[in-house]
């Protein structure tokens, strides 16, 4: 307990210099500028701001990321709340009850209550990372090859399971995304793979052109072809705070949202999107009158967007803890964090103690922010949700451009991604999704690196991956979660929980 | 036998693609070493991800013949082509002339992918939206973006 609390005060101690104190603010009220624009999520967002923090110190760069996607996140649910367009998956649940707030003029009340829920969530959140990091990162010191192979191909399986649309498709997009991932120079033997003598793609396709294709221009592209009509609430907002009586119904809902988000964000592969989700389930069943769901109950909002927060935070720990990310954001991550060279894994904490503690103290204060940023804003932000999207996404596309140039300063880069993008947005008229795709190609290059060492390890016996018990049970867990999935029953219910869109 | 009939065209034309890009990085990985599996080469994963992409590919396309499913669906081509080409517009011009060009003609392209577009009113939020690029890209942020670049005149 007490290394805890010195190892916090470490992380305050670093949070709270001027400089980091201004990058998490500026971080937060970006992030949220731009994740309140419908039809950009935190992966865009990200993206599109990673250029901005090359010039950053490492700890600066990571804080004002962290600060961006906590920003994304609730500008999505104000998004959600105000004009019914989900910002992403996980605020998906909050235009259900959140929008019908809105409409019975009670928007300001639905907007604070998802505020002050994500307060109560981020904090607990955050004192969770600083708990599980220590212990988990001595686990993680005691894998070898073998365990993290497994550990990822269940994550994989995870990321299947998560994913929207069908299982077979989303097993096809997890595995082209790792044969992207082995496109350029072999790390062991320093060949060449599949780059056709282009030089640009002997370091590998770029993270940031896949993302920014996928996820930016794409998005856009579908969003042209669906009716832009936009529903922007014209009733009053009405005051923000909560009343006493709606503090009441809301206190049960935010604690329960907040364990079941935070549980379930630590799953590798995504599992922060089942959080609101399973919140909003809960709530309405133990509600003394479910059928005030739907029409302006606000344990509805209350419940799932204290689980997405909370779940937005803790899958920060497998990322911290074993360098592995568990979704597309904390891909980017890694993403930042190896441009300012540190190497995400359970060595971060030991090398990098001032950059561990303060990324994790800045999260609390993000949180605040958020807090004393967005209430004041609300007023801003509904003005800025009536620009209209003819003129919203030229300059989404110009942005992206800018933003992908800056990576690496090539216009090939550019180029690549226009093509992506037309993938992309191809793929989701045949049915798939991009989700899956990313992860796989993040943890491509990780998975064969240690499948290859757990091969010379083992000198080609397969079997080393069910002799050592820590990477069969997790092999296990993840076939288990496959064949529930693909089950009858259980398939109708996945069904029923994302049908949602 | 009746003719096959086609249950589920969107799951036939996503397996087949999957199994054309399973059957091109074959190809691709061709010359790779594959190595063996106690000392693995550079060929081996792309190999065995590349059958196990076919072998859903071509699942894909048996149970589109037998169950039930989408159809493909409308596939409106203005949006996408002119959002492509104007990221392509963006990419020929930013080295030269540089961003003071890229800017305006890849917003102006973007333009003629909505039928919505005013096209007065995209000329000037072009020359608004690219002047705030250059000031928070350049001017704030230091990056190296070129901002004008006519080759033995101006580098800006």
């Amino acid at each position: 307990m007490s290394t805890l609390v010195s190892n916090l005060e470490l992380g305050f101690s670093v949070a709270f210099t001027f400089h980091n104190l201004g990058l998490c603010f500026l971080g937060c009220l970006v992030g949220t500028l731009i994740g309140v624009l419908p039809g950009i999520g935190p992966i865009a967002t990200i993206t599109m701001l990673l250029p901005v923090t090359f010039g950053l110190p490492p700890v600066g760069a990571l804080i004002m990321l962290a600060g961006i996607y906590y920003g994304a996140q609730y500008g999505g649910s104000t998004t959600a709340i105000l004009v019914n367009i989900p910002g992403e998956v996980t605020s998906v649940v909050t235009t259900i009850d959140g929008h019908q707030m809105a409409k019975q003029g009670r928007a300001g009340a639905a907007l604070g209550i998802a505020a002050l829920g994500s307060f109560f969530a981020g904090c607990v959140a955050t004192l969770m990372i600083a708990g599980l990091a220590v212990p988990l990162t001595r686990v993680a010191l005691l894998f070898g090859p073998s365990e993290y192979a497994a550990l990822m191909t269940a994550g994989l399986a995870f990321a299947v399971v998560l994913a929207r649309g069908s299982i077979l498709k989303s097993i096809a997009m997890v595995l082209l995304g790792l044969l992207l991932s082995t496109v350029g120079q072999d790390l062991e033997t320093g060949v060449d793979r599949m780059t056709f003598g282009v030089a640009s793609l002997s370091d590998g396709i770029d993270f940031a052109v896949l993302a920014m294709g996928l996820f930016g221009f794409a998005e856009v592209m579908r969003n042209l072809t669906v009716d832009q009509a936009r529903d922007v609430v014209h009733a009053k907002i009405g005051r923000l705070l909560p009343s006493k009586a709606e503090l009441r119904q809301s206190a049960g809902p935010v604690v329960r949202g907040t364990l079941l988000g935070a549980i379930l964000g630590i799953l590798p592969g995504n599992g922060a999107v089942l959080g609101p989700f399973a919140s909003y389930a809960l709530e309405k069943k133990i509600a003394r009158d479910p059928r005030r769901f739907g029409r302006g109950a606000i344990e509805g909002v209350a419940g799932p967007e204290s689980a997405n927060n909370a779940g937005a935070q803790t899958s920060f720990i497998p990322l911290l803890t074993l360098g592995i990310p568990p979704n597309a954001v904390m891909a980017l991550m890694v993403g930042a964090m190896t441009i300012h060279g540190i190497v995400p894994g359970p060595l971060v904490m030991t090398r990098n103690p001032g950059l561990f503690w303060g990324v994790i103290a800045s999260m609390w204060l993000g949180n605040l922010m958020l807090l004393v940023i967005n209430l004041p804003l609300i007023g801003a932000w509904v003005r800025l949700l009536k620009v209209p999207y003819r003129l919203m996404y030229p300059a989404i596309v110009i942005v992206c451009c800018v933003g992908i140039y800056s990576v690496n300063n090539l216009p090939e880069d550019v180029l690549l991604t226009a093509v992506v993008a037309l993938f992309g947005y191809a793929a989701t008229k045949v049915g798939f999704e991009s989700a899956p795709l990313l992860l796989g190609f993040v943890l491509g290059r990780l998975l064969e690196e240690n499948l290859r060492r757990a091969m010379a390890i083992s000198r080609g016996d397969l079997a080393i991956f069910i002799h050592r018990p820590v990477s069969a049970w997790l092999l296990f867990t993840g076939l288990v979660v496959l064949v529930v999935a693909v089950l009858p029953s259980i398939r109708t219910r996945r069904e029923q929980v994302f049908v949602e869109e | 036998m009746g003719r096959v009939r086609v249950h589920a065209p969107q799951d036939l034309v996503a397996g087949a693609s999957l199994l054309a890009v399973s059957l091109f990085a074959l190809w691709a990985a061709s010359p790779l070493d594959a190595g063996r599996l106690s000392t693995p080469g550079p060929g081996l994963l792309p190999r065995v991800l590349a059958v196990m992409l076919g072998g859903v590919g071509v699942w894909l396309i048996v149970l589109s013949l037998f169950r039930p499913g989408e159809s493909l669906g409308r596939w409106p081509v203005r949006g996408p082509l002119f959002i492509a080409l104007s990221v392509v517009a963006f990419a020929l011009t930013i080295r030269t002339p540089g961003l003071v060009v890229a800017g305006p003609a890849s917003i102006l392209v973007a333009g003629a992918a909505s039928p919505e577009t005013r096209w007065r009113e995209l000329a000037i939020f072009a020359v608004a939206v690219t002047a705030g690029c250059v000031a928070l890209f350049r001017t704030l942020l230091h990056l190296p973006i070129p901002i004008l670049v006519i080759p033995g005149w101006v580098v800006l």
